[in-house]
């Protein structure tokens, strides 16, 4: 039996979640750069050549918008969330919740076996 | 500005293929790494970009976040690759013969162009057919692909499917006796016909007389036949000798293709005055047409085999590369 890769399942693991994630952070407005930071200090990691393509991808689904914000010395590009997105991110978190569920289920009655 | 953003910021757009969305896309990384400078190094002069853009990884990795993850062939699609590579090059190559034997140019647009073709000639055109071919498929392949749509390709339920083609299960020792068997009795063959050849300068006879042998063909005609007949025989006893070293199938490509020469070559040997032996004149074309028939039926069993050797070659290689 080989070695189960944790790396890469993972990965494929957190594609799911990063999803959710993302949804649930852009409540509020947020930049790129803020957005890594603020995921860093809850205790998860995201690289920013992960999360750059996944808001690309969010908001030509229409699920996020953006808008670029040039009063600063930096221009910062802040998205927030879109009215389809929260629909969508109400539809992950059942699927997510149902999961975790189902798991805890499992996992208890391995207990008691 | 940092140049070295700039330079960055370049060779990552050199590999994003959307020209529309590149911009955007660069004006996003160009402002995350001035902010992560600012924000972890307290400025965004050279050494602080430097490190940010270090940490940002390399250009080609990152553009390769932003493609479109669609492949170009889609997996379902791929074995159809090789089917129908294997199917169009099978009737090139069939085509070239027929167009080395009859002399005429063939064209079927936009899948087939078929000069007139000598056998060198055909030699030097057959790997350009065989890439022309390959590119044609995959072109349609990568077409059907972009669409989106499930078109279900069509595959004739009779023929042989190259995937399906396995080594039959035999066994080392039985595997390699089969071959050195093979190999001692083409080099009987071989041996006899160069004996054959030394005495008499022919190996067709119209009998078996060996103290008064009757030579089927003239002496020009029967040196030419019987020189290329034995170099087909002295061909397959090297392959098969070189088959009890290695079961590579480039041994049998080669075999295949110097046999296909040789079959052109015999194909173009004139007719007129072939016989040494008296023939009616209202048989000449039957036995004309008989002796091309076999030789066209030959060659286009070796072309198969040859065909089915590359698409095999060509899978490991895949299979190997994936």
């Amino acid at each position: 039996m080989t070695d189960p890769d944790i790396g890469s399942l993972e990965t494929e693991m957190n594609r799911g979640f990063l999803h959710i994630l993302v949804l649930a952070l852009l409540e509020k407005d947020m930049y790129g750069y803020a957005m890594v930071k603020h995921i860093e200090a809850l205790g998860y990691k995201v690289e920013e050549n992960t999360l750059y393509p996944l808001l690309r991808r969010l908001e030509k689904n229409g699920w996020i918008a953006s808008k670029w914000d040039l009063t600063e010395d930096r221009p910062r590009k802040f998205y927030a969330i879109a009215a389809a997105g929260r629909v969508l991110r109400a539809s992950l978190l059942e699927v997510w919740t149902n999961q975790n569920r189902i798991l805890d289920e499992i996992i208890k009655e391995n207990t008691n076996v | 500005m940092s140049n070295k953003l700039e330079a960055y910021l370049e060779e990552i757009g050199h590999f994003l293929s959307d020209r529309a969305e590149r911009e955007e896309i660069l004006s996003e990384i160009r402002s995350h790494i001035l902010e992560m400078a600012a924000a972890e190094h307290g400025e965004t002069g050279d050494a602080a970009l430097d490190k940010v853009i270090a940490a940002h990884g390399p250009a080609r990795k990152v553009a390769e976040k932003y493609l479109d993850g669609r492949p170009i062939i889609a997996p379902a699609y791929r074995r159809y690759l090789f089917r129908y590579t294997t199917l169009l090059f099978a009737f090139h190559t069939f085509l070239t013969i027929i167009a080395i034997v009859f002399k005429k140019d063939f064209v079927i647009f936009p899948i087939v162009f078929m000069p007139r073709l000598g056998v060198i000639e055909a030699l030097m055109y057959l790997p350009t057919a065989f890439l022309a071919d390959l590119g044609f498929v995959t072109l349609v392949l990568y077409f059907i692909t972009q669409t989106g749509k499930d078109v279900k390709l069509p595959w004739p339920k009779f023929a042989v499917d190259i995937n399906e083609v396995k080594p039959p299960a035999r066994a080392f020792w039985a595997g390699r006796i089969a071959t050195a068997v093979g190999a001692v009795l083409m080099l009987a063959v071989t041996d006899l016909a160069l004996y054959l050849f030394a005495k008499h300068h022919t190996i067709f006879f119209v009998n078996m007389n060996w103290s008064d042998p009757r030579p089927l063909f003239t002496p020009e005609a029967g040196r030419r036949l019987s020189m290329i007949v034995i170099a087909m025989f002295a061909a397959s006893t090297f392959a098969l000798l070189i088959k009890l070293f290695t079961r590579s199938r480039w041994v049998d490509v080669v075999s295949n293709i110097i046999s296909l020469t040789l079959i052109g070559l015999l194909l173009r040997q004139p007719f007129d005055n072939l016989f040494a032996a008296e023939i009616a004149d209202r048989f000449l074309p039957k036995i004309r047409f008989g002796l091309k028939f076999v030789l066209l039926f030959i060659a286009l069993m070796i072309t198969i085999d040859l065909v089915k050797n590359l698409v095999l070659i060509g899978r490991r290689k895949l299979a190997k590369s994936t």
